[in-house]
């Protein structure tokens, strides 16, 4: 469903993504780890059109700038970005009618329930608590039921209600057949629910494993910092 | 003290070394520096035969101080003023530093914000020229706003830390405010409703006790404009008024409140979630109110791209309390009906407002949505969406601009087709400068600097405006007369439009083929 050839990405002088390649199949959930700066949202960023980039991404088997491609993606950034003057509601329909959704209402109020926002529908993007500005970020991420999803450090800022929904949601989204890439530091997190991680560092892709590919007795941690840790001391 | 002394000069000393590496802002300020050396040289050269009334002057600068004056009762209401930062906050606050000391060391950083907030007043020498003042009144002109600025932004402290979770001081000092405006205003007034003629009713206030012993704004302007007319001891009585209240302000704060730490982390919080929302591409959020608003009506309308101005509509109704009019184009359109008024015609206007329209195009919510990922992704052509997420600037453009010229224009009694024009050509400027920032995103992107990226979209401005003015000059200058100005204006509009369209086109895609454009604001 997601797939990334040679993706590379400079600003200016300064190579962000080294000639990325990977694949997210349907039903699949990638995580992207590494450290500050290893280029995780860089790389998310290209994914989802935002960033110009050497290369080629496709969203089934769609040019990831192309409509068809734009129809299948949801997007959660990293920093949860709302309109102060739009209620909760009005974000929901805003989306709805941008996308031309057609029966959007029901998933709405789904997704306003499951994040326990059904009581602030009338609130202004404004004057939301971050974490309540995130729970809004990603329903208006699935409202239009993508086929792939990239969320860009989903977590933060959330309650543990929100984390325990937000989980639920990405295991929900997986089972239904939804192509997942998760940019976390929250590595137990994931530790659950991951099909494939992709550690990232200085820009390229360092180490690659399917869950069945860990070393008997070693958690996905263990192997993380293994890799970015690497080096440092002797 | 030694401290606070370090991080002055150790941040003066790291700016002068970063001017090293980025090139692009030493550019940037060489040719400032060349452009006010230039303006120096101007005033040397430039004779006006006969100066407007220095009054007028005084008038002027008044009401700019004025405006600040109220900012500043604004500031002091809601949470103060930012003289500190955040990691002043994280790591001075907690320091043991003496409050009294951190507080002076706040006072000289908000002296150097100042100076960058008064610095376009070094670049009116042409227009002050006309009041017959020379560079060295301009110097005093700013002296006297930076004067002016460190007595508000301690009077905006001052209130904030009197007021602060007090119901009855805040009513108080609103009051206050409104006390403080009234006898000018019934002053005013009166004059008129004596004189039957606004402007000797402007003039005879101007001159009034009213207006010259009015705090702030009218001891300023009384004693920049003393010091012009060369009575040096009236300029001092009155700059020495200000200087009088700014140390009784500072002493009150110092020795009634020494914990006043409180009283200054709201505003420097503020600030700092302000410039991180910026950062993070959370346009909206870093220019957010904090008024409470009441949410009536809901609802987006449109489908598709046409959603976009549905919500931008919504949202606009919702933040303005002039519907489409933000209160800053309320304001620069009441000013510039005032204007043609005084100057009685139109053609002056249309110059400056031009140039405003340079920096306020952004303002439209169309630019601020490409620093938000949703516009990126909804599932429609680039073309479209630019389209209709530009439409309320185009909207509001056209409804600002019938607003001033034609009531403008009616008032001087301007004949119906120069208002007309007026109206095209400022409008179709907007849609040239909206395709010049399309272009600039779709070429530039992330890898150039701020100021680098704002002094080439100036020049391409001017470029991309330059073949127009020539051929709307030569065309008026061949005609002559008023048909020679109307032809002018009309060509002019006629390459604003293609111009603008020529942009557009070149920046085909740009939605879909940019780098979504980060605010850089020095994080």
């Amino acid at each position: 469903m997601i797939v990334v050839q040679n993706v590379s990405k400079h600003y200016g002088k300064f190579l962000a993504n080294d000639d990325i390649s990977l694949a997210v199949q349907s039903g699949e959930l990638a995580v992207l780890l590494g450290p500050n700066g290893a280029g995780k949202s860089t790389l998310i960023k290209s994914v989802c059109g935002l960033l110009r980039f050497r290369g080629s991404i496709t969203i089934g088997g769609a040019d990831n700038r192309s409509l068809e491609a734009k129809r299948l993606l949801g997007y959660v950034p990293e920093m949860p970005v709302l309109y102060p003057m739009l209620t909760v509601r009005e974000h929901l329909e805003f989306i709805a009618k941008a996308y031309r959704l057609q029966t959007w209402e029901p998933i709405a109020e789904e997704l306003l329930r499951r994040f326990e926002l059904s009581d602030k529908t009338n609130k202004l993007g404004k004057e939301l608590s971050k974490g309540m500005q995130q729970k809004v970020s990603v329903c208006c991420a699935l409202l239009p039921q993508p086929k792939a999803v990239i969320l860009d450090e989903p977590l933060v800022g959330l309650d543990p209600h929100g984390i325990r929904e937000i989980k639920a949601v990405i295991a929900g989204l997986k089972n239904s057949g939804c192509a997942l890439l998760i940019s976390t530091h929250m590595i137990e997190s994931m530790e659950e629910n991951w099909d494939v991680t992709y550690i990232m560092k200085d820009g390229k892709v360092a180490a690659l494993y399917r869950r069945g590919d860990l070393p008997a007795g070693q958690t996905l941690e263990d192997i993380y910092f293994s890799i970015t840790e690497s080096g440092k001391k002797a | 003290m030694s401290a606070l002394v370090y991080i002055i000069r150790k941040s003066m000393k790291n700016s002068l070394k970063e001017l090293g590496k980025k090139p692009g802002k030493l550019i940037l300020y060489l040719l400032v520096i060349a452009a006010i050396l230039g303006m120096v040289l101007l005033s040397f050269i430039r004779t006006v035969d006969s100066p407007a009334p220095l009054f007028w002057f005084s008038g002027i600068l008044f009401l700019f101080i004025a405006l600040f004056v109220v900012n500043a009762f604004a500031k002091g209401l809601s949470g103060g003023d930012a003289i500190f930062e955040m990691n002043d906050v994280n790591l001075l606050f907690v320091s043991p530093v003496s409050p009294r000391k951190v507080l002076l060391y706040g006072l000289v950083r908000m002296a150097k914000t100042s100076f960058w907030a008064g610095f376009f007043i070094l670049f009116q020498a042409n227009t002050l020229a006309n009041f017959g003042v020379d560079y060295g009144g301009v110097l005093l002109t700013f002296a006297g706003f930076l004067l002016s600025m460190a007595v508000l932004t301690t009077a905006s402290l001052l209130i904030y830390s009197v007021t602060n979770g007090n119901a009855v001081r805040k009513r108080i000092v609103k009051c206050l405010a409104v006390v403080l405006f009234l006898p000018l205003a019934v002053f005013l007034a009166v004059q008129y409703f004596t004189t039957q003629d606004m402007a000797t009713a402007l003039e005879i206030t101007i001159g009034s006790a009213f207006l010259r012993f009015f705090p702030v704004a009218g001891w300023t302007s009384s004693g920049v404009t003393a010091f012009l007319s060369g009575d040096a001891a009236t300029g001092l009585l009155f700059l020495g008024l200000n200087l009088l209240l700014c140390a009784g302000m500072t002493a009150y704060i110092l020795l009634s409140n020494p914990d006043y730490y409180e009283d200054v982390l709201v505003a420097t919080e503020t600030a700092y979630e302000k410039k991180r929302a910026l950062a993070d591409g959370n346009m909206g959020a870093a220019t957010a109110s904090k008024r409470k608003v009441r949410v009536a009506k809901t609802g987006v309308s449109g489908s598709g791209a046409t959603a976009l101005f549905g919500k931008h509509m919504r949202e606009n109704l919702r933040e303005n309390r002039f519907g489409i009019l933000t209160l800053p184009s309320a304001l620069i359109a009441l000013g510039a009906v005032i204007m043609i008024l005084f100057g009685r015609e139109l053609s002056l206007v249309l110059q400056i407002l031009m140039w405003l329209q340079i920096f306020l195009i952004g303002t439209g919510r169309g630019l601020k949505e490409t620093y938000s990922h949703y516009i990126y992704l909804i599932p429609v052509s680039s073309f479209q969406k630019i389209l209709w997420s530009n439409m309320e600037i185009m909207a509001r453009t056209l409804f600002e601009s019938a607003l001033i010229f034609g009531i403008g224009g009616a008032l001087i009694k301007a004949h119906p087709s120069f208002i007309l024009i007026c109206i095209l050509t400022y409008t179709l400027f907007s849609l040239l400068l909206l395709g010049v920032n399309y272009l600039f995103m779709r070429f530039f992107g992330a890898d150039i600097s701020a100021g680098l990226l704002l002094f080439i979209y100036y020049l391409a401005v001017i470029l991309a405006m330059a073949p127009g003015l020539v051929m709307a000059f030569v065309a008026g200058a061949a005609i002559g007369g008023d048909a020679g100005y109307f032809t002018g204006l009309l060509i002019l509009s006629g390459w604003e439009l293609a111009a603008g369209l020529g942009c557009f086109a070149l920046s085909k895609g740009v939605l879909h083929n940019c780098d979504m454009p980060q605010m850089k604001t020095g994080k």
